[in-house]
């Protein structure tokens, strides 16, 4: 699916983010000092376990309490939010997070304490936040892991392209629990290594990180555009990508399309495990041969603070040889380019970009 | 005379994965099993790997780490040797 160039232009109007950096700001001044956020910390919390590579919110830990503690640093994203009518007819809200509270129903089956319950299914989270922000009853959830962000900036652009809103805002957070970290090392791709983005080596790790953030969309021209999004799923493998990368060039093909004509740098995803990194550093670098291709997490807050400060951060916690040939380790001037292409993919074989514009 | 770790291997993986119909003798040393006749997928490899873990009180690192043990059963039965030996002579 995408939104196609001719669709009337979407702006964004607002943006901000909680990292293990820092507000969308701190975040970007961080990437550029080449500060990585994560550090080795027990797998299960409290409970223990491997170190692993994670990234918390500042003051953040992952004991499970209810409420649960993650919801006082949504709090303090929420105030930023530019006041609107929210979730009033014409002002939807789309709510994207790959685990919600998983964490609060983990809790709740160990301890069978019912506190846990209310924050601990996707519509049960929502709705305390539905009810904590005062927003109305038009608010949609969206889940798939690594790409929820994205389906929510998507639904948002392509609600407001068709008319059916005026202004939009999505609102994403994921907090890390031992519930999924513990699955991710289950799986031994969450591991004691720290992650190297598209790194040529033998052995790779993900890092896992808190993260929250809100965009505000509207119909017209601004200082930033979304001008086009494309989704695809591969329906190869649950776990495993098309190992000729095809998934990623079907992806990204008609985002550049629509690209065309302008400077493009490349905020991929990079993040992911070994192979998928290899996959889309590769494909990517077919495709775009003269766009550099950066990574670093969360999609949006920051990249915008790296254009307007007219610097891109280099690719966080690797220093090559690396797969592909146009992934750029340093940081590098941004003023030349009119354009930035958001990439990522995620667990099932799902790709999402969009193309940010600036002019 | 068989290897009786391998034996254990075969019988271990027809228990964990639930393979019915399939006996110790059905699987060959040698052969992936990945990719193979087995069809198992990347779910099974976890629940393998857990048992692993469990069963011989080892630790597998990374997912490529646990890749090549799983190439076959002769892969797994030398990881297992070459990494009980070592925490052996780390304890």
């Amino acid at each position: 699916m995408s939104l196609s160039p001719e669709n009337p232009p979407v702006a964004i109007d607002a943006a901000d983010c909680r990292t293990g950096l820092g507000d969308a700001a701190a975040t970007w001044r961080g990437l550029l000092a080449d500060r990585c956020a994560l550090t080795l910390l027990p797998v299960l919390g409290p409970d223990g376990g491997d170190a692993v590579p994670l990234a918390l919110l500042a003051g953040r830990t992952m004991a499970e309490t209810a409420p649960p503690n993650w919801l006082a640093h949504l709090d303090s994203l929420a105030a930023a939010i530019p006041s609107e009518p929210w979730g009033m007819p014409g002002f939807p809200v789309y709510v994207t997070s790959s685990n919600f509270g998983v964490g609060s129903l983990y809790a709740f089956h160990r301890s069978q304490d019912v506190s846990h319950l209310p924050h601990a299914t996707p519509a049960a989270a929502v709705e305390v936040l539905r009810r904590r922000f005062g927003w109305g009853e038009n608010v949609t959830i969206f889940s798939h892991a690594c790409v929820s962000a994205h389906l929510g900036l998507i639904a948002a652009a392509r609600a407001l392209a068709h008319g059916t809103a005026e202004r939009a805002l999505v609102f994403s957070f994921d907090f890390i629990s031992p519930f999924v970290a513990g699955g991710f090392h289950a799986l031994k791709i969450l591991n004691g290594g720290m992650p190297a983005p598209y790194a040529d080596r033998p052995v790779g790790s993900i890092g896992l990180g808190d993260g929250a953030a809100f965009a505000v969309l509207r119909r017209g021209r601004g200082e930033f555009g979304l001008a086009a999004h494309s989704l695809h799923n591969e329906m190869q493998h649950f776990t495993a990508n098309d190992p000729a990368g095809a998934g990623f060039a079907a992806c990204l093909t008609p985002v550049l399309a629509a690209a065309a004509g302008r400077r493009v740098w490349i905020k991929g995803h990079g993040t992911g495990t070994l192979d998928s990194g290899r996959l889309e550093a590769e494909a990517f670098g077919r495709l775009q041969p003269k766009s550099p291709l950066v990574s670093w997490k969360g999609s949006l807050g920051h990249t915008l603070e790296a254009v307007r400060g007219g610097q891109t951060p280099g690719t966080t916690g690797s220093s090559g040889p690396c797969f592909g040939a146009t992934v750029a380790i340093p940081a590098f001037a941004n003023g030349a380019y009119d354009g930035v292409v958001l990439a990522s993919n995620a667990f099932g074989g799902a790709h999402a970009a969009c193309l940010l514009t600036h002019d | 005379m068989g290897d009786p770790l391998k034996l254990r291997l075969k019988e271990l993986i027809i228990r964990t994965l639930k393979l019915e119909g399939v006996q110790a003798g059905d699987l060959r040393d040698d052969a992936p099993l990945f990719g193979s006749g087995l069809d198992l997928d990347s779910i099974d490899a976890l629940e393998l790997v857990v048992s692993l873990e469990k069963e011989y009180g080892i630790k597998i690192a990374s997912s490529e780490e646990s890749r090549q043990a799983l190439a076959s059963i002769d892969h797994l039965a030398e990881f297992i040797r070459t990494r009980a030996a070592k925490e052996r002579v780390g304890s």
